[in-house]
């Protein structure tokens, strides 16, 4: 029976201290007159447990920057301040905000709302300088939150022929080649984590099990016991160098992943004669002429490529060329000689917010692999020194449930806001997302369309 | 010029000192006194501002009051209470409490400028921080090239009107201000909210509009000023509702959240709001997306004219979000019987909506005006069109750009509420709602709000705005602000002035 994919939401709770993005300060002025208490609405400020007479400390988590509080002080003894530890918090495309938004959508899975318009900057680099459309008037089945159901985020990896051939006594003559169906554009990627421990490395394993999407590992990554005969959504990347002759894969492989590197064409001659059901993807960090690599792959006959970028959607060389523009330079190569569909490309790095998945996959990715934003979700505080064995929240002791649900959460939160653009647009599958450039808005573009006019008007429209 | 149906409005409601003591709560600057204080009273004796007092008879002094303290730059002054400490306990710096309030669309200058011209009803300067946010692009980053200042007109001889049906058909309607309140239901703000919305709108002879929660009865004194919104969810829209407006708008999108319908949380959903939207209590409400009975614009203009047949006097305004093809979707509203386009575009919105559908859906706004106003130029039918622009405006000068672009006025939503002492905490959606009582149906908590006192603030803020456009067209030697519609040539773009916007 036809069964409707749904995530799994639950809320779990962070084991961390919550990081306060404002923090209220009592001065001694403080005559514990308790107005403050009676003010605020979210239950900030309580009195002391131990000592009725006076206020306790005021519980910032709590706080949402009402100044409610502040205002009623009859000592004016409050003051508000932005958090330093939030404010330190984030660097680059990882901001403090993105940061504690994934938190919280890994601890509820639910979409982000709040009132009162937006707030940030009004274009950015990279992703910031790009928004989708939306339209006005869009077939029947979208129902506001009521037709989400009938939207699918259902992606492909591996070659799906555009038709099929059959012989003159109806016999089927096109060769199928493997072919993976998951029912998210979003996989999960942890070979270029700085930390992975054996509960982490299962907790994600069964989070991908679960979702029904891959996870991507090292190859000779320590597989937990509890998953020993249950790989079938696990896909291990070969260390470079590797001898395609004489590597082993799980027997239930439906996919490897093989460094690119110059032997190509013989490494994928020799994995498909020695694993044909196995896809085979070529894994490249994504640099000049990227895009006419895997042109030529794609005319090889290779099935997927794993173009990487760095933490901040970069590649070096080109000018740090962002990955908006790499991959629309791939997608537009591919494209000009009829060969897109030949290939599914998955893309990783720098995927910070849940807007970077249909943004990556409109600039003409298939599928986005998740790295960073799963780590953030078991609340790393982004710092440096996890080379050297220490962690602030020592994410190593989580338990391989709490790191599944976390994950779930996110990767739900993050498709119910996937659904909620593909709704905007009225599209009805992620598939038809793909290098629809034409249903995305550039800021380049834009600048140059509205203000060229206008004295010192973007004619190159070069976003900040 | 375009003809004039009738004379300029010269009679404008007066403005009037409308204070609010907890709106006093900022001060954007920090005095702090070290323990060294010995009390010995000279910065009392210096300060002329009142920052340091000692109670008669006390032996201490209080602690500072900063928020009369003009800050650092009161060092040149003789009088420099940190200068002049014998024992140096004295400080002086920027206030936390500052920082924390605003952000880079609503800067804190600009969220009290919004507060002072509620409260006192005079204008800023048009070049005031206050005028311009630190989003870096955008409105903030156009600004007005004014020529050297020859001649000062009057604020009396200058029309700031316009005029909202410029089709041959149906009752000529003229507003003396270039905005009307935009759509906020009952159910997302309170009852005063949106009385106090109403009342203003009735002294200023302009418009508010219901939004799609119904019709409340306490709106009908104010019909003549209140447009009746015909959104997809239907809730509240009766025979009588679009019979006794004016105006009947219908919501296709909204900026917020475009594409994506409406939704109350289940929280604000009260018996009132219930009932109003005959809905059942605590229940989430979903406005759905779009209408579905219109997926074409003959869809779309039998819509009109359904609205036309049941109050054929009415003007009919069409409230679309901004797709990239808005113009074509702005053409077919005018074959269809429009009389107002209202362009809402991203990045604005009043209360709850998803925060990636606030920042990366639909075009902003400032994109859409010229592209629509030059599409419906050159189809020849601009002037037949009423303009709306709204979606992120937040101040007179915003207006004032959003008119040199091409519009011909604007809707006016979250500056209304920042006149209400709206703090933009983005807490309308959750739970019991707002802490100040403007975005709530709390029973407690919407006693904050004073219809009548709102009221005053609106007006006064228009009262305000208005000086400041007149200021505006007086520096252009416009007498009419209709002359101002489309002059691109008088904007100059922030990549050609060498001083950065910090994003």
């Amino acid at each position: 029976m036809f069964e409707r994919y749904r995530v799994p939401i639950k809320t779990v709770a962070g084991r961390a201290a919550p990081i306060p993005e404002f923090v209220i300060t009592r001065a001694e002025n403080c005559v514990n007159c308790g107005k403050c208490e009676k003010s605020c609405i979210y239950g900030v400020h309580k009195r002391s447990e131990q000592d009725p007479r006076k206020m306790a400390d005021p519980i910032n988590n709590l706080c949402k920057n009402c100044f409610r509080c502040i205002q009623d002080c009859p000592q004016r003894a409050l003051a508000m301040s932005p958090g330093p530890e939030y404010t330190s918090l984030g660097r680059g495309v990882w901001t403090s905000l993105r940061m504690l938004t994934i938190y919280d959508e890994a601890e509820t899975g639910k979409i982000p709302v709040f009132g009162a318009g937006y707030r940030g900057a009004f274009a950015g680099p990279g992703y910031d300088g790009m928004w989708t459309d939306m339209s006005e008037i869009v077939r029947p089945t979208r129902d506001g939150i009521h037709g989400r159901e009938y939207i699918s985020t259902g992606v492909d990896i591996g070659r799906r022929p555009g038709y099929l051939k059959f012989s003159g006594d109806g016999r089927l003559v096109t060769g199928l080649q493997p072919l993976i169906e998951i029912p998210i554009p979003m996989v999960l990627d942890v070979t270029r984590m700085r930390i992975v421990s054996p509960s982490l490395l299962e907790g994600f394993a069964k989070a991908a099990l679960s979702l029904g999407s891959l996870l991507f590992v090292k190859a000779g990554m320590l597989m937990p016991d509890g998953l020993v005969g249950r790989t079938k959504h696990i896909v291990t990347v070969q260390p470079e160098g590797t001898d395609v002759e004489s590597m082993s894969l799980p027997d239930d492989a439906r996919m490897a992943e093989l460094n690119y590197s110059d032997s190509w064409r013989k490494d994928a001659r020799a994995f498909r004669a020695r694993f044909p059901k196995t896809v085979l993807s070529f894994r490249m960090q994504a640099a000049t002429g990227v895009e006419r690599k895997i042109a030529e792959l794609a005319m090889g006959g290779v099935a997927a490529v794993h173009v990487l970028y760095d933490e901040e959607g970069l590649e070096p060389g080109n000018g740090d060329r962002h990955a908006k523009d790499s991959l629309k330079a791939i997608h537009r190569a591919m494209v000009a000689k009829s060969i897109r569909d030949e290939i599914t490309i998955i893309a990783g790095g720098g995927i910070a917010a849940a807007e970077h998945v249909p943004k990556t996959i409109i600039c003409g990715a298939d599928v986005v692999s998740l790295e960073r934003a799963l780590m953030i979700a078991l609340e790393c505080r982004n710092h440096i020194t996890c080379s050297q064995g220490s962690c602030p929240i020592n994410v190593k002791s989580a338990s391989p449930d709490w790191v599944e649900a976390r994950v779930e959460n996110l990767v739900g939160a993050w498709r119910d806001q996937l659904l909620e653009v593909l709704g905007a647009m009225g599209l009805r599958e992620v598939r038809r997302l793909r290098g629809e450039l034409g249903r995305a808005i550039f800021y380049e573009e834009v600048e140059r369309e509205a203000f060229s006019e206008i004295e010192g008007g973007a004619a190159d429209g070069t976003a900040r | 010029m375009a003809q004039r149906a009738e004379g300029c409005p010269k009679v404008f409601p007066e403005a009037d000192l409308v204070p609010s003591e907890h709106l006093k709560f900022v001060n954007r600057f920090t005095v702090k006194r070290a323990d060294t204080c010995i009390s010995c009273g000279t910065c009392q004796s210096l300060c002329p501002y009142g920052v340091h007092k000692r109670v008669e008879g006390h032996v201490k002094i209080l602690p500072p009051d900063d928020r009369k303290c003009i800050g650092p730059s009161c060092s040149v002054n003789y009088f420099f209470c940190v200068a002049n400490c014998p024992t140096n306990s004295l400080s002086v710096g920027a206030s936390d409490t500052f920082i924390s309030l605003g952000d880079p669309r609503w800067t804190s200058d600009m969220i009290l400028a919004t507060w002072q011209q509620a409260e006192t009803g005079q204008p800023i300067s048009l070049d005031h921080a206050g005028n311009i946010g630190a989003s870096g692009g955008g409105f903030d980053k156009l600004q007005f090239k004014f020529p050297e200042n020859k001649r000062k007109l009057s604020p009396e001889d200058i029309c700031t009107a316009i005029d909202l049906n410029r089709r041959g058909s149906g009752e000529k309607i003229r507003i003396p201000i270039p905005i009307y309140g935009g759509g906020m239901s009952f159910g997302s703000v309170s009852l005063y909210t949106m009385l106090a919305r109403a009342k203003a709108a009735r002294k200023w002879n302009t418009f508010t509009c219901t939004g799609e929660g119904g019709y409340p009865d306490a709106l009908v004194p104010y019909k003549d000023h209140v447009i009746t919104q015909i959104a997809t969810g239907l809730f509240g829209v009766r025979e009588e509702t679009i019979q006794r407006a004016r105006i009947v708008e219908f919501k296709y999108a909204q900026g917020a959240k475009p594409g994506l319908g409406g939704h109350l949380l289940h929280d604000k959903n009260t018996p009132d709001v219930a009932r109003m939207r005959e809905a059942v209590a605590y229940t989430s409400l979903f406005s759905p997306f779009p209408f579905h009975s219109v997926y074409s614009v003959e869809d779309h203009k039998k819509h009109l004219d359904w609205a036309h047949a049941i109050n054929p006097r009415a003007l009919m305004s069409v409230k679309v979000s901004t797709p990239n093809d808005v113009e074509m979707v702005s053409v077919g509203s005018y074959f269809a019987g429009a009389h107002i386009v209202h362009l809402d575009g991203g990045y604005g919105g009043k209360v709850a909506a998803p925060e990636i559908a606030k920042k990366n859906i639909a075009m902003l706004i400032v994109y859409a005006i010229p592209k629509v106003h030059k599409f419906l130029e050159n189809e020849g039918i601009r002037d037949e069109v009423t303009l709306i622009a709204s979606g992120g405006l937040r101040t007179a000068v915003d207006v004032a750009k959003s008119i040199a672009l091409g519009a011909d006025g604007a809707v006016i939503g979250t500056a209304d509420l920042v006149a209400l002492g709206c703090v933009r905490c983005g807490n309308c959606e959750s739970g019991r709602g707002c802490p100040r009582g403007i975005a709530t149906t709390d029973p407690v908590l919407d006693k904050l709000t004073d219809a009548d006192w709102g009221a005053e603030r609106i007006s006064n803020l228009y009262n305000a705005w208005r000086l400041q456009w007149c200021d505006l067209l007086s520096r252009f030697e416009m007498t009419d602000i209709s002359q101002l519609r489309g002059r691109t040539d008088l904007l100059v773009h922030g990549n050609g002035i060498s001083k950065e916007v910090t994003p």
